[in-house]
């Protein structure tokens, strides 16, 4: 039997006393798109950073590609083939963006043929590979974040709300370049969203986060997703 | 002619003997007090490399390897535990810088011992006989801040560096070993601290609180500097000769504090110091 | 006999010093003596470093250069005025002027709105450094390197010096011992723990910090001038950074804020110095400094605690819960007006264009999702140099660009979205400090009384706040925590309340009550409430009003019901694309 990209066994964790998610179980299978949503304040990305390897579990596992690495530090963590993009802070504001891809290499000297495929989806890097990342449009930081998670060719990619803020042509730009990705490669992905349709249309399935748990999931595309999901992130 | 190489011999050498500790506060945002001790044993290492008639360059080498190997250490021991706590690891530094100067009396005694220098005599430049180690010290101190800053530039490592420096979570989360930066970064500070107390020492005698007079001036060179060198051989090059000249025209005792009140002034006035020049 | 009440006026540290100083002179050697008194000295120094850096938070360097300056004040004098009664009364009042002059212009140096926290250490590094260079470049008159010697002085016998450095020691550490606990001195731990909270309820730390520092400089002076005066000797070495930095070790080692701690390792420690220096003296240093080492890393809290377990603990007094008097609701226009605020940093707008008023009873419900500029917009309203263009004016008062403390003043309090509080404080401590503004307390004792407004009483009710009156506010839960930061921030009787998140991380019937509490405030009360909350079933209930806010600008206002119904916002909450 094949490995899950990620499982998640019973996890519990929090900031201090207080404890933000609740024995929290998901799993997400090889080539996967999961879509996590709720209300700010729910947890999202307390998970993510749980997940990563930030903050300390207080119980529960976490398994990447049928590893357990619950005690992982992150840099172990995202040395294991995952790419992930927080929600805020997640560029070098002052390191050119060549300097900002080729951080997250394995082997920098790759580069220039590892560029190629994500130079195709965002042609706008191109030309500005020896810009200062900083100098970057919202959209565009958003997009270099992408397109970082890409170029490591990583078996699963971790999204934290990459839609916040951005316009529908830049939304459709991002939604694109990831459903390239999966086609090409197949790569298992967990993404946080707010944004139904955007979360919809990239993934597989969804999951609704409410106080740190999980309180329903469903599959993306069936009839009335969409307004069921509506209908946990409204009044 | 002769004030200004005054000028730069001795920004040069505020320059070496700071270096170290601006690779640690760069990096690590942590001040190491035991600078000063470090730089005396890099002293004495020259001290031990003349009696015992190693060439020169060797000496070099050896007083770098010995202070990067005591960082290395110290790193592990003393700092990692307290990288929470910065003003714990300010002090505990000093009691490390103690600890060193004890060792150091302990094997050397107390004495002040002479190293001969190198290069006797003078040089004469533009019709001025100048000491010619002193000479020296400007070459140096540009080759170690064209290596210093090429290495952060430069490599790969002085990018993951820059990239830790800039946000270590954001860092970790692509896959850079933060800790390993830091404990890197240490071992170089204290190596160029040893160094610095290498090639100082044919200039002034040995003695086991030769380094702590330098802490003060470098530690207020590098917290006018910020975090980059390129501000810090700057801040070396101005207060350097401010020293000279208050030394000079006001009296030579103000002249030895010159640059800790200059630079205290320069920081309540603008707290960011040179950090963006 | 030696019961609570008397082992808190009086602890067994302080019997055991008593003993030592009635009893020395009879039962120690001569040279012990001598050391006890030098060592009597230092200790007084030791106290003051201890305040600072242990109870204050600020790590100084340069406690030694007060002790130095005011030592050579007697040097000085006696040398070259001679020994007279006139000189004597010079000499003193110098030793204790000078330094607390000193003190005041490093505190003032070291202590502005927006300093690093390395700033004032650096600073407290030069000044030794400056008075030691001082008194080396000064020749025949300090005596350049070697010092000052052979002066005259008071001719009391050994007991007599014994006893009266003894008692002065002593009476510093009383004096300081009742203030620490009092509930007044209780400021010091609160600027250490968290300064913004203190500038938030009206307190000025730099101003605090800078008035402690002066009154500690003059009484290092007088430590030293009395230093000088026994001994007949000043060295130069009295003004340097090395004794700075020993007096840091001696308070490190022996227990940082725990005052009997370092009083007893000074000590200690001096006397070990005296005995041992000369027959070990280098594995002396070099035990001292492993040691110091190995406390900094594995026993930050000292040695002496572990002898003294109450020690350095947080006094675990509940006092009686009373209702205060509550000052007049505002009555003029509106209470808060914000017009045309914008906030940009460079280039990049954060606000823009935002025109707001709100009047006593309401309660004003903002949200918006995520980088909307909720946060920033909550402080540009108490922060007057917070915004970049705009007006904003609290109560009828033009904030202009005036520090959160002035804005406290204006009948202003904000709650965090994290809890903002004193960690190691107790809640009864936390709310004293929050009415510091409103009811000076006292400086010399704790009172077994705390008065605070119905509102709180009815807060710290429903929170179950008021049965944990004793604890220590780090040992709270995450949600009694933001039930402590809150009931902080109404203990200031504010007439503007601005609440970040005041509901994240309780539970459900917490914020029911929470909810009821918010209502009660604007309506029987009559406060301006301003609520930024995610949860938007949560502000429908409660508000009278939401705005919201998306990208930098209010796109939205009115009741409760046509904002949640309204298109716009559920595409702002939801994301789906506008069509």
């Amino acid at each position: 039997m094949q490995q899950d990209a990620l499982k998640v066994e019973g996890i519990s964790c929090g900031y201090g006393r207080a404890m933000i998610l609740n024995s929290l179980s998901l799993e997400i299978k090889q080539s996967q798109c999961v879509a996590m949503l709720g209300k700010n304040g729910m947890g999202k990305s307390t998970l993510l950073k749980a997940l990563c390897g930030f903050l300390p579990k207080k119980q529960g596992e976490v398994y990447i590609e049928g590893k357990r690495v619950t005690h992982y530090k992150p840099h172990r963590i995202a040395r294991l083939n995952l790419a992930y993009a927080a929600q805020e802070q997640a560029i070098f504001t002052e390191l050119t963006v060549k300097e900002n891809l080729s951080l997250a290499l394995a082997h920098p000297d790759t580069f220039d043929q590892v560029f190629i495929p994500v130079g195709h989806l965002f042609p706008v890097f191109k030309e500005r590979l020896s810009q200062k990342a900083g100098t970057l449009s919202g959209g565009e930081q958003k997009m270099l974040l992408v397109a970082r998670c890409l170029i490591q060719r990583p078996d699963i990619i971790f999204l934290d709300e990459i839609t916040e803020g951005l316009q529908p042509s830049v939304i459709d730009r991002i939604a694109e370049a990831l459903d390239w990705e999966r086609r090409s490669h197949g790569t298992a992905m967990f993404i946080i969203e707010q944004n139904i349709g955007f979360a919809l249309r990239v993934s597989d399935r969804y999951l609704i986060l409410k106080q740190g748990r999980i309180v329903d999931s469903g599959d993306s595309k069936a009839e009335g997703a969409a307004k069921k999901v509506y209908g946990y992130l409204t009044v | 002619m002769a004030l200004l190489l005054d000028f730069f011999t001795t920004a040069a050498l505020l320059f070496i003997v700071s270096s170290g500790l601006m690779m640690i506060y760069g990096v690590m945002k942590i001040v190491n007090f035991a600078h000063g001790a470090i730089i005396s044993v890099g002293g004495y290492a020259a001290f031990m490399v003349a009696r015992l008639g190693i060439p020169g360059w060797y000496g070099w080498a050896l007083a770098f390897a010995v202070g990067f190997a005591i960082g290395a250490l110290v790193e592990r021991l003393i700092v990692l535990p307290l990288y929470n706590r910065p003003l714990d690891a300010i002090l505990a530094t000093w009691g490390l810088g103690i600890v060193l100067i004890q060792i150091i009396t302990m094997i050397f005694g107390r004495s002040t011992q002479l190293v001969e220098s190198p290069m006797d005599g003078t040089f004469a430049i533009f019709g001025t006989a100048y000491s010619s180690y002193r000479l020296i010290m400007i070459p140096v101190a540009l080759v170690l801040c064209a290596a210093v800053i090429g290495l952060l530039n430069g490599t790969r490592f002085g990018i993951k560096t820059k990239a830790v420096i800039m946000n270590e979570a954001l860092a970790e989360s692509i896959g850079i070993n933060a800790s390993r930066i830091r404990f890197i970064a240490f071992s170089l500070g204290a190596g160029l601290g040893t160094l610095a107390g290498y090639l100082i020492t044919p200039l002034s005698s040995v003695d086991p609180y030769m380094g702590v007079a330098w802490l003060i001036n470098a530690f207020m060179l590098v917290m006018v500097a910020g975090s980059s060198f390129v501000g810090l051989f700057v801040t070396c090059l101005v207060f350097g000769t401010l020293q000279v000249l208050v030394s000079i025209y006001v009296n030579p005792v103000i002249g030895g504090m010159a640059i800790a009140v200059l630079a205290a002034i320069t920081l309540r006035i603008r707290p960011q110091g040179f950090s963006h020049v | 006999m030696y019961n609570r009440t008397l082992k808190k006026a009086l602890p067994i540290p302080a019997l055991i010093c008593l003993a030592l100083i009635v009893l020395g002179p009879y039962v120690c050697s001569m040279y012990l003596v001598n050391l006890l008194i030098k060592a009597f000295f230092f200790t007084v120094a030791a106290i003051a470093v201890d305040i600072l850096w242990g109870y204050t938070g600020y790590l100084t360097f340069g406690q030694s250069a007060f002790f130095g300056i005011g030592a050579y004040c007697a040097g000085l004098v006696f040398t070259h005025l001679g020994f007279t009664d006139g000189n004597i009364a010079l000499a003193l009042a110098l030793a204790l002027v000078l330094p607390a002059a000193l003190s005041f212009f490093v505190g003032w140096l070291s202590f502005y709105r927006g300093a690093s926290e390395f700033f004032p250490c650096v600073i407290s590094l030069v000044v030794p450094i400056v008075v030691m260079q001082l008194v080396l470049s000064g020749g025949e008159f300090t005596g350049s390197s070697s010092g000052l010697t052979g002066f005259d002085t008071f001719e009391f016998d050994m007991d007599g010096w014994f006893w009266l450095s003894g008692g002065f020691m002593l009476a510093v550490a009383m004096a300081a011992h009742f203030f620490l606990q009092s509930d007044g001195g209780k400021v010091l731990v609160a600027i250490r723990d968290n300064e913004q909270r203190c500038a938030y309820l009206g307190l000025n730390p730099e101003r605090i910090k800078i008035l402690l520092m002066t009154v500690l400089g003059a009484v290092t002076g007088l430590a030293g001038f009395g230093y000088a005066s026994f001994s007949g000797v000043v060295a130069p070495e009295l003004t340097g950074f090395q004794f700075g930095t020993e007096l840091i070790m001696w308070v490190a080692l022996s227990g940082r804020a725990t005052l009997w701690g370092p009083v007893l390792g000074t000590l200690l420690i001096n006397v070990a110095t005296g005995y041992l220096s000369s027959s070990i003296p280098f594995v002396w240093q070099l035990i001292l400094g492993l040691s110091f080492i190995l406390v900094i890393i594995l026993l930050p809290k000292g040695l002496i605690p572990l002898i003294f377990r109450q020690l350095g603990k947080a006094s675990p007094m509940a006092p009686e819960l009373q209702a205060a008097q509550i000052s007049a609701p505002y009555s003029g226009a509106h209470a808060l007006d914000m017009q045309k605020v914008a906030k940009s940093y460079g280039s990049l707008s954060v606000l823009s264009d935002i025109t707001l008023t709100g009047d006593q009873g309401e309660l004003i419900g903002i949200i918006g999702p995520n980088g909307a500029g909720k946060t920033t917009l909550m402080r540009c309203m108490s922060d007057g140099t917070a915004r970049t263009s705009g007006l904003v004016s609290l109560c009828g008062h033009d904030i202009g660009k005036a520090a959160p403390q002035k804005c406290v003043g204006f009948g202003l309090g904000r709650k965090f979205q994290n809890a903002n509080i004193f960690q190691t404080l107790t809640v009864a401590q936390c709310l004293r400090m929050a009415r510091f503004i409103v009811e000076k307390p006292s400086f010399l004792q704790e009172s077994s009384v705390l008065k605070l407004p119905q509102y709180v009483l009815d807060v710290l009710k429903v929170t179950g706040l008021d049965g944990k009156l004793s604890a220590v506010a780090s040992d709270l839960s995450h949600g009694e925590q933001q039930a402590l930061e809150l009931t902080m921030v109404l203990a200031l009787e504010p007439k503007v309340v601005l609440l970040d998140e005041p509901t994240a991380g309780l539970t459900l019937p917490e914020r029911r009550g929470i909810g009821k509490i918010f209502s009660d405030l604007a309506h029987k009360y009559s406060l301006c409430c301003l609520l930024v909350e995610h949860d938007l079933d949560f502000v429908k209930e409660v508000a009278t009003r939401i705005v919201v806010l998306h990208h930098g600008t209010i796109v939205m206002q009115g009741t409760p019901e046509e904002v949640v119904n309204s298109e716009l916002v559920q595409t702002i909450y939801a994301g789906a694309r506008q069509e």
